[in-house]
């Protein structure tokens, strides 16, 4: 397997896991909310977004549904079946919300770390539900054949192999370009530390994967798969975009959309309100703020934002079951948002980008077969030990608290405060 | 209380409370609390353990009374919650300041000011001119506001960097952005320096000549005998008597609740 392709799938995997960080983030980082349940919200969403998804006929599956949302509008051609996809996402967030209501009025108002261990305990009465209960969602056995939007379309060619070649290579190298440029522009701001952190860092990652191939025997061929990372000689006839591309871009951008969406959230007299309640309820209580309902809509948005994750998650895994669904998954979150940075969504993506690398990035080790065992332990070490010096020397993490502000236009009452 | 002259008339009454108790456990901190307070500021003093932050707390929502019920501008707002009784105009300081201490001195007094447009999740997203309007606003009462507590050079450092009379200052400056018609300051000076002290006080007078009404929680008698116009004491969970400072000061009873039994 190409490099190129391995990135792909990590890189595919960190945009889903961000996105669901970034939902704990606004629970935990931004309102103070320690969630433990997260990956409940995760499940929800997967699961309600499949079976709305799922034709009514599946074979192997004996649980609820499918209702089959793509089918309906699959008369209006492909778009119109991404359309039934993404009404499915919508359904999957929207029940994850739901959930997430029916769990916040009784745990809300009890104190950090009695919730924290009541949405544990939820959590996993939610998924042992779903496993044994085979009438639900199908039990153990877990639901295949998940509709991937626009599977049909894959693999794009946009004509002979040279144009293919042409096109998605020039695509590739622009955002190699444009990476690079916010790389320069990011090692300009940063500090000492930061400056050999990413030397380091880029330097290592640019080894690994510009010249590792070369040396190892791959020749100029893996080097240039590596480099037109967007485009797959193999697909098709005459190669072109396949469809891990597109779910790495889908999932890319759905990461965006959840970014920005949270930021503009935050960024607000609104935000502001939680970020009090996260210091000191009592405070905003005090001054008239009802504090229940902000993190009611918190730990429901939150939700929402596990639930569109849980949705890329059965695309790109292509099956689920509820197995994947262990609490680990909400305590890597937390590991990742406490790594990059509690209350930075910035800090999640590069939190998030990190605990994968590690934990996945290493398998490229090249170690006996015999001592494999050892090395799984020792990635979960590595990453053990990389928290707890973050957390002795850099609590507020790698990027620490982000920065807040409110865009108010200028022309307004001539002039802004400045403040 | 027959004594007290001062007792507002019911016209003027602004809060009243009547017979709230409450309990924890074996301990009456609260037992029938009568009071009627009245526009000005009113001092509420008593010994350590009388139960003014308890009537405090009872008071603003943070407890429910399991007995009496307390009547605010008319209206009852007995065991209503928090949020609630300051809504209703009534906002409360903390007796340890409780700045919000990795949001900025500016977030803080912003957060105050009610019904902002963008407080809203639907505000907040939709960003219409009414969230602009509302938000250019709070901003410019906020830094009015910091102006008037001399807070104005320290609007972008975090709250938890000022000195503990600052944040004396700043937790004031927050509670009056609620627009509240009555303000409840659990000892406001404690701790704080007597240049500061004046200042405080100064700045209390000005606000009550311009409409509020103030209860004051304090353990400086010179302070209380000042400036307050009116003086409730506080009792093992009662209200022992009230009036003008001066017939406070010669009561032989509150003179016996500060120093114990007094030998004749």
């Amino acid at each position: 397997m190409a490099v190129a392709d391995f990135l792909i799938t990590l890189v595919t995997f960190i945009a889903i896991y961000s996105l669901f960080g970034i939902g704990l983030n606004l629970k935990f980082g931004f309102t103070g909310l320690i969630d433990f349940g997260h990956v409940a919200y995760f499940m929800v969403g997967a699961y309600v977004t499949v079976v709305l998804t799922l034709p009514a006929d599946a074979p192997t599956y004996g649980g609820i549904g499918g209702f089959d949302l793509p089918g309906l509008f699959a008369a209006l051609g492909p778009l119109g079946s991404l359309f039934g996809w993404v009404l499915g996402v919508l359904g999957g967030m929207i029940a994850a919300a739901l959930v997430s209501l029916a769990v916040g009025v009784p745990t809300l108002r009890l104190r950090e770390d009695y919730l924290a261990i009541t949405a544990l305990g939820i959590a996993t009465i939610l998924n042992t539900v779903v496993k044994d209960e085979d009438w639900l969602f199908n039990g153990p056995y877990g639901i295949s054949g998940v509709h991937k939007p626009l599977v049909d379309v894959f693999p794009i060619s946009l004509g002979s192999f040279t144009v293919n070649m042409a096109v998605f290579g020039l695509l590739s190298v622009a955002i190699f370009g444009y990476v690079a440029y916010w790389l320069v522009n990011r090692f300009r701001d940063a500090g000492r530390t930061g400056r050999i952190l990413m030397v380091a860092s880029v330097g290592l990652v640019s080894v690994w994967y510009f010249v590792m191939p070369v040396v190892d025997g791959g020749g100029t061929v893996e080097l240039t798969k590596n480099v037109l990372w967007l485009f797959d000689p193999t697909a098709g006839p005459n190669g072109g975009l396949d469809y891990d591309r597109f779910v790495l871009l889908l999932s890319l951008g759905f990461l965006a959309g959840g970014y920005h969406w949270v930021e503009r959230t935050i960024n607000s007299p609104y935000g502001r309100v939680l970020r009090a309640i996260r210091e000191d309820e009592d405070v905003p209580q005090a001054l008239g703020k009802e504090t229940f309902q902000y993190k009611m809509q918190a730990l429901m948005f939150g939700s929402a934002l596990a639930g569109a994750a849980g949705a890329l998650w059965a695309v790109n895994i292509g099956f689920v079951s509820p197995d994947q669904f262990a609490s680990t998954i909400t305590f890597f979150a937390f590991t990742a948002v406490i790594i990059g940075g509690t209350a930075n969504n910035k800090g999640v993506i590069l939190g998030t980008a990190v605990f994968w690398a590690i934990r996945n990035g290493t398998r490229f080790i090249d170690v006996p077969s015999q001592y494999s065992i050892q090395l799984a332990a020792a990635r979960l070490i590595l990453i053990g030990v990389i928290l707890m010096v973050i957390l002795y020397y850099r609590p507020e993490g790698l990027l620490g608290e982000q920065d807040y502000d409110i865009d108010l236009p200028t022309s307004l009452r001539g002039g802004s405060d400045d403040v | 209380m027959s004594e007290d002259s001062l007792v507002p008339s019911p016209e003027e009454t602004i809060l009243e409370v009547d017979g709230v108790e409450k309990h924890f456990g074996g301990i009456t901190a609260l037992d029938g609390v009568n009071l009627s307070v009245g526009p000005g500021i009113t001092g509420l003093i008593g010994p350590n353990g009388a139960g003014k932050t308890t009537f405090f707390n009872c008071l603003t929502g943070f407890y429910t009374p399991e007995v009496g019920s307390i009547r605010f501008e008319g209206t009852d707002i007995t065991g209503a919650r928090p949020p609630a009784v300051a809504q209703q105009g009534m906002v409360r300081t903390f007796q340890i300041p409780r700045e919000l201490s990795e949001m900025t001195v500016l977030e803080n007094l912003l957060l105050a000011p009610p019904d902002q447009t963008g407080e809203r999740l639907s505000g907040a997203w939709v960003r219409g001119d009414q969230f602009v309007e509302d938000e250019l606003d709070v901003r410019e009462r906020a830094l009015e506001m910091a102006d008037f507590f001399e807070l104005d050079h320290l609007l972008d450092e975090p709250a938890g960097n000022l000195s503990g009379g600052q944040r004396k200052l700043l937790e004031l400056a927050r509670a009056l952005l609620t627009d509240p018609e009555m303000v409840l300051l659990d000892e406001p000076l404690a701790g704080v320096n007597p240049t500061l002290e004046e200042k405080i006080l100064e700045r209390i007078h000005e606000l009550e000549e311009q409409g509020y009404t103030f209860l004051f929680v304090e353990h400086d008698i010179d302070v209380i005998m000042e400036h307050c116009e009116r003086v409730v004491v506080l009792h093992r969970g009662e209200v022992l008597t009230s009036g003008t400072p001066e017939e406070v000061q010669s009561d032989e009873r509150v003179i016996e609740a500060y120093l114990g039994e007094v030998d004749v």
